[in-house]
């Protein structure tokens, strides 16, 4: 009899537990619809006929800016329902951007995914093969792009990707610093190597050196390569995808890069970004190869900062020193979407005639577009000159795992455990592998 | 005995660890199967379409990938670093607390405390001694050989691993090592004191073979989990500078999610460290199921 009590008291367990299990999975869409619910409240009552109901979801990686993009949203629901007599529910999900690639990855491999998302407009490549993205060259937004941003986000001859932030960075510099000693950004690198001159006997470390964090070394091949293939080797990318090429080459991005090292800071792998840029603002340093992305974490540390941003040289002609243009965060129309012109709609109205400037100069982004007319940072202003003089050049695209791999060895260059030779074989082997990956 | 009688207690002890036994095999159980497929193809964790590319994953991890196999070499460095020190400094921290009287249980507390903090918290802790704290000291005492790039240099950042992988790991052996000391029979002890053998000899020749079975579960347990080392390294030195400090783990882990995204090429990586670290277990077990039937 108690044998009996028992054996039913665990079936019953074991029920409980596979019905509390499932019950929680059938929970997970109640929860998300309910805060898409208190998105869209605001409807007004007197609307002649019944709005159409249209359910959007939209993935960004933007937990920083989710106040102004609800804010952006709430106002095109608005818009949608006057106009087209369309009552959306937009349910946005906003994770860090360090896991936000992998969650959207999940969704997209199994099949659940979002009518909008944001990607890297370096993955565009990766995202357009696996058939994820859709082409959007004839929406009223891409035709207001800036030429030189579009062709950022130009793949395959279509654009398939509605850039939201894009930058023009070189170096940052001290302007103040610069002032003082009577310096002006050198064009060549024999000017860059008097600057340093000069800045070693006043005993400032010319440039700032913040290696903990890998990313932040390798903006200096980001900067040489690009500066050295766009005016030197323009066909060296095709030529390095074709297998006929070779770091060997471009050897001259080491004459700046030797230079850096050689004229920085101490101990940089001690220091992270956050660091690095508190020591900069504080004056410890004259230059950085850093992005003006790291306004805000400067002007946090010190708001008297000047932030100068210029192009950095990388041989004697002044006519190769260039600025970088890319285009990083963007925003794509899932191929699988269910409600594509809604979806449409709210892509476009990013870059509304009316309303976009005002978004974008919250969110502190650089216009992109002829709609955007708003007043700019003065480092901003400085970098655009480059692109008005017609020195600027686009980022350039490399494959998948070249930039992590230039990454590391440069840590590792800096630290002479890996030397030039090594350092130029081992990345036209991971570009070789690269390309075979992407082939297949 | 019938039958009855003997499938019954089975089916009961299945039904306990029924709830257990389910998430375990939907979320250990069916993704390790999962690594195994997926070693075999050339994924790359996002595309609906790969091949198959059979054990090439597992040719080109062993004798292509300069970086892999120094990674296992540099793991196999820690390893023996880890599994020599981390047990000489849990036996002598144990012995010392035994010999405490009143504040033994203080002194126990006190350094198991750090096993209790996460990993990744420590590792940032000491990043920051290593960067700010050891300067300072060296700054503002005559230690100044601590102004070193504990971090940045790739010969110091290994002792730099070294020691927070001590600090976060003995405290947990060294209980293991208390509960052997406890188990220790006072009365031999005594009689060896009464014969005249000195503290070191008592320790050599009585504590030392008892505690034995204990040093086997330490030895083992220092093996397998400094394999599969990662937070310590991940959060101090992030395997660098460049690959100067990378682990297997880590190495896996960029190949997958930060490199190329190479998911089937990973698994395949994976499914070597796996295999090693099984290959281990199964030598543990074997020791141990030998000493049992002495014993």
């Amino acid at each position: 009899m108690r044998k009996k009590l028992e054996l039913s008291f665990i079936v019953v367990l074991m029920f409980l537990v596979v019905v509390g299990c499932s019950s929680n999975n059938n929970n997970v869409t109640p929860v998300q619809s309910d805060n898409a619910g208190t998105v869209a409240t605001s409807k007004p009552e007197e609307s002649p006929a019944e709005p159409v109901k249209v359910e959007l979801n939209v993935f960004m990686s933007y937990p920083q800016y989710k106040e102004q993009f609800e804010a952006y949203f709430d106002q095109f629901i608005a818009k949608e329902l006057a106009e087209k007599n369309i009552a959306v529910t937009i349910n946005t999900e906003m994770p860090n951007s360090d896991q936000a690639k992998q969650i959207l990855q999940t969704r997209l491999a199994s099949n659940d995914a979002p009518d909008l998302f944001t990607i890297h407009a370096n993955d565009i490549p990766t995202y357009y093969n696996a058939g994820y993205l859709s082409d959007l060259a004839d929406q009223p937004s891409i035709n207001s792009l800036y030429e030189p941003i579009k062709k950022t986000v130009t793949f395959d001859g279509k654009v398939v990707v509605l850039p939201l932030e894009s930058s023009t960075w070189g170096y940052l510099y001290n302007k103040k610093m610069f002032k003082e000693l009577g310096l002006t950004p050198p064009n060549t690198l024999d000017e860059m190597k008097v600057v340093i001159e000069k800045l070693n006997t006043a005993n400032i470390p010319p440039f700032q050196l913040a290696f903990q964090e890998s990313w932040v070394p390798q903006l200096m091949t980001a900067q040489s390569l690009g500066g050295v293939v766009s005016s030197k080797h323009p066909d060296w990318i095709t030529k390095m995808n074709a297998g006929e090429a070779s770091y060997k080459d471009v050897e001259a991005i080491f004459d700046i890069i030797d230079l850096i090292n050689a004229n920085g800071t101490s101990k940089p792998f001690e220091v992270g970004n956050e660091a690095g840029a508190a020591d900069f603002a504080n004056g410890k340093s004259a230059m950085w190869v850093q992005g003006p992305w790291n306004a805000d974490a400067i002007l946090k540390v010190n708001a008297d900062f000047e932030i100068g941003v210029a192009a950095l040289p990388v041989s004697n002609d002044p006519k190769d020193t260039m600025i970088n243009l890319s285009t990083s965060t963007s925003l794509a129309l899932s191929s699988a979407s269910k409600n594509k012109e809604v979806a449409l709609d709210l892509l476009n109205y990013i870059l509304d005639e009316k309303d976009s400037s005002v978004l974008f100069e919250q969110l502190k982004f650089n216009p992109i577009s002829t709609v955007h007319q708003f007043k700019v940072n003065p480092w901003v202003e400085e970098s655009s000159a480059y692109v008005a003089k017609g020195q600027a050049y686009q980022d350039l695209t490399l494959p998948n795992g070249v930039t992590d791999e230039q990454a590391k060895l440069l840590q590792s260059y800096y630290a002479k455990s890996v030397t030039k030779e090594e350092f130029i074989s081992t990345m036209d082997k991971t570009w070789a592998t690269a390309v075979k990956a992407a082939a297949k | 005995m019938t039958s009855k009688t003997k499938w019954k207690p089975t089916l009961i002890l299945l039904a306990f660890v029924f709830p257990a036994l389910l998430f375990y095999s939907i979320f250990v159980l069916a993704p390790s199967f999962g690594g195994v497929w997926y070693s075999l193809t050339d994924w790359n964790g996002l595309n609906p379409d790969y091949d198959m590319v059979g054990l090439g994953n597992y040719v080109e991890a062993l004798t292509e990938d300069r970086f892999f196999l120094d990674s296992i070499w540099f793991t196999l460095k820690y390893v023996v670093f880890m599994v020599v020190l981390s047990n000489f400094f849990a036996i002598l921290l144990a012995v010392f607390i035994e010999s405490q009287k009143r504040s033994k249980v203080w002194f126990r507390t006190i350094f198991f405390m750090p096993n209790m903090l996460s990993l990744i918290i420590g590792g940032f802790m000491w990043m920051f001694i290593f960067t700010k704290v050891l300067p300072f000291i060296a700054e503002h005492t005559i230690f100044k050989f601590l102004d070193q790039s504990w971090i940045g240099d790739p010969k110091l950042s290994f002792y730099a691993l070294l020691i927070l992988s001590l600090w976060s790991g003995v405290g947990y052996l060294m209980v293991i090592y208390i509960a052997a000391l406890q188990g220790v029979p006072q009365q031999l002890k005594e009689a060896a004191a009464i014969d005249g053998a000195n503290s070191w000899q008592t320790f050599r020749n009585i504590t030392m073979p008892m505690i034995y079975p204990a040093l086997t579960i330490g030895l083992f347990v220092t093996l397998n989990s400094s394999f599969k080392v990662f937070e310590a390294v991940f959060a101090l030195t992030g395997g660098g500078p460049g690959r100067a400090t990378q682990v297997i783990a880590l190495n896996i882990y960029e190949e997958a999610f930060s490199q190329s995204s190479r998911y089937g090429y990973a698994s395949a990586k994976a499914m070597i460290l796996f295999l090693i670290v099984f290959m281990i277990t199964i030598v543990q077990l074997w020791i141990m199921k030998k000493r049992e039937v002495e014993a």
